[in-house]
């Protein structure tokens, strides 16, 4: 098994990588298609650099996923707690159905859904709505992170602050929401990724000029992928990985406050 | 002299969970300053009672006072009393200080305050210097001693203990049992302490309740727990146990095992049936002429401080006897035992008859001891 298996994980990771590192090599082409490469270039980083319309695009997509997330964590993280509180099973387990059908359902009637509901109250589309469907679609991530927290931590921890006279606020703010960070803080870099992500909510609730980067990229792949496009996608691969290895290093962190044993051999 | 009010008050208390009934009628009353114990299997009750003195759970019926008020409706956070939990439960986000320091700061008091009072309470269970120190870096022993210090450090007037010592190795146990004990005396407050382990209980109680089936079976000293058990189960919970049935034919003669023997119990009906208890240590091993019971030895276990020998009779009852010297497996030797050896108990009598024939009959005793010393002196006086 041993022999198959590493020659296995290379194959695997190269065929999956490999569209990627493609787009990024011709990122630096210094011709204008990526049928043969011209020589090495980095002018279509200049061209990128030229474009304030799709860099405003970058800044606004980043401005709806980091909202979006934000409020979604909030909304999420309280929605966990009031769940983890239904003590009858059935009603429980109903609420946690509900949560994980928003989960696997399709964008696409995702998308849809919210269009007919934005056009029934004359919203205008734009910024706000993407915001709206954004946070909504993010809710059942996060409340799917937080809750095996809750689940997780030592139900005694709240009798114990409970009887050493803390109210419930303080026990939440204290004791209950310390416990579960890593929860909280994962739910939201998840809702943080699939805001990023998402096309096709996007793409029907978006209006009145306002676009985000996957919408954008879409629009104009349609008219053949300018260079530009690769250089920004180079950009934003290189992007994912400091935060992939960010997180990596901060997970680390984490283990080895959890078990100092491992703290006391790595020294 | 005044009486000393009761600082904890049960009466009549009942609580059901769906159609278990976890306590049925608990009356019991705690008096100040004193280490009680509540003693019993699991599901026995002990633990619903420590949360409904601090308030997790609520009575279903009946009152429970503290220092004289019903406290029933009063929240767990406004009682004076504090928890230490079996499995800890400190804060895993804050370090040792912020967990002793986490009852002083609700209640506000000063920096300077806090700090005095985390330094005093971690001096009290021997961690001092530990103030920095993540709960993840400490033992399981360290642990429980920062629970301890952080109950108390809300000045309770009742520390409540559920089975703390129970995930701990036996000489850390022991050790910590001491130590209990030693805090308790030295703060001079009501502890309450949770245990199913009876050898715990009577090493470091000054009164035990014992409970089964949500019910307390009986509640004395360690000493009369041990020696006079009321009835089945708690002489069979409480240490080893040899019994077997008998008949009480009158007033100190008991029949069991096919003979008579001289005993010291009495209040009972003439030929009344009853159990015979009899420990393992007060059974003495000798040659079969000189015993009042003959049995084969069948069984030997050396335990380090003693040797366990089960051996069987004729009418093939068990006998559990502790010995400082081995014996030989099959051989036939004969058991004694003195009269004030053999425990009597009465099929279904209540705590209150129970205690009502030991001192009726016990008060007789004294007395004709006290006759019996006159009339000694009164005889040695006349020869003199």
């Amino acid at each position: 098994m041993k022999k198959i298996r590493t020659p296995y994980l290379i194959v695997m990771f190269l065929i999956l990588y490999l569209p990627i590192l493609y787009l990024v090599f011709y990122s630096f082409n210094a011709g204008t298609t990526m049928k043969g490469f011209a020589g090495f270039s980095f002018k279509h980083y200049g061209e990128l650099w030229q474009d304030t319309r799709l860099i405003d695009i970058v800044f606004e997509t980043g401005i709806v996923a980091l909202l979006s997330s934000l409020l979604a964590t909030i909304i999420g993280t309280l929605g966990a707690l009031a769940i983890f509180r239904v003590h009858r099973g059935a009603v429980k387990g109903a609420l946690l159905s509900l949560n994980n059908v928003l989960l696997v359902s399709p964008d696409v009637i995702i998308g849809a859904a919210f269009l007919i509901l934005f056009t029934t109250f004359k919203f205008s589309l734009g910024f706000v709505t993407v915001l709206l469907a954004h946070v909504a679609f993010s809710i059942p991530i996060v409340v799917l992170m937080v809750l095996p927290r809750l689940q997780e931590m030592n139900p005694d921890l709240v009798l114990a602050a409970q009887d050493l006279g803390a109210r419930p606020t303080q026990v939440l703010g204290q004791v209950t929401i310390p416990a579960i960070t890593p929860g909280i803080v994962a739910g939201f870099f998840m809702a943080l990724t699939y805001s990023l992500d998402d096309f096709a909510v996007t793409f029907f609730v978006t209006g009145n000029g306002f676009s985000t980067l996957a919408v954008e990229i879409y629009s104009r792949a349609r008219q053949g992928v300018s260079l530009e496009i690769n250089a920004l996608s180079a950009l934003i691969f290189l992007f994912s990985l400091v935060i992939a290895v960010a997180y990596y290093f901060i997970n680390r962190l984490n283990q080895r406050q959890k078990a100092p044993e491992l703290r006391e051999k790595v020294k | 002299m005044v009486e000393k009010m009761p600082i904890l008050e049960f009466s009549k208390v009942a609580l059901s969970f769906g159609d278990t009934e976890v306590l049925k009628e608990i009356d019991l009353v705690l008096e100040s300053g004193k280490f009680y114990t509540l003693l019993g299997p699991s599901g026995s009750g002990k633990s619903t009672i420590l949360k409904l003195i601090s308030g997790q759970l609520q009575a279903d019926a009946g009152k429970i006072f503290f220092e004289g008020q019903v406290i029933n409706d009063v929240p767990a956070e406004k009682r004076r009393v504090n928890t230490v939990f079996q499995n800890y439960s400190l804060f895993p986000n804050m370090n040792v200080f912020d967990n002793v320091a986490f009852g002083p700061r609700l209640k506000k008091m000063s920096e300077k305050d806090i700090q005095d009072k985390v330094k005093e309470m971690l001096g009290l269970v021997k961690l001092s210097g530990f103030e920095r120190r993540e709960i993840s870096e400490l033992s399981g022993g360290q642990q429980q001693r920062v629970a301890i210090a952080r109950a108390l450090a809300n000045d309770p007037e009742v520390l409540l203990l559920d089975e703390p010592l129970s995930a701990l190795d036996y000489k850390l146990r022991k050790e910590l049992q001491q130590e209990l004990r030693n805090i308790q005396k030295r703060l001079g407050i009501t502890f309450v302490f949770v245990t199913h382990d009876q050898e715990e209980a009577l090493a470091m109680s000054d009164w035990i309740f014992v409970m089964h089936d949500g019910l307390i079976q009986q509640n004395g000293t360690p000493e009369d727990i041990y020696d006079e058990p009321i009835n089945h189960f708690v002489a069979d919970f409480i240490g080893e146990t040899n019994i077997v049935p008998g008949i009480m034919k009158h007033d100190y003669l008991v029949h069991f095992v096919g003979k008579d023997f001289e005993n010291v119990d009495a209040g009972m009906r003439p030929n009344e049936r009853v159990e015979v208890v009899l420990r393992p240590e007060d059974l003495d091993l000798t040659d079969p002429a000189n015993g009042k019971l003959v049995v084969t030895i069948q069984d030997q276990l050396f335990r380090g401080d003693y040797y366990e020998i089960t051996a069987v009779d004729d009418d093939m009852n068990t006998w559990q006897v502790q010995a400082t010297n081995p014996a030989t497996v099959g051989a036939r030797v004969g058991l004694t035992f003195d009269p004030e050896d053999i425990h009597i108990m009465r099929y279904n009598e209540s705590e209150a008859a129970f205690d009502a024939r030991l001192e009726s009959y016990e008060d007789e005793e004294a007395e004709a001891a006290l006759q019996a010393a006159k009339d000694d002196q009164s005889q040695s006086g006349g020869q003199g």
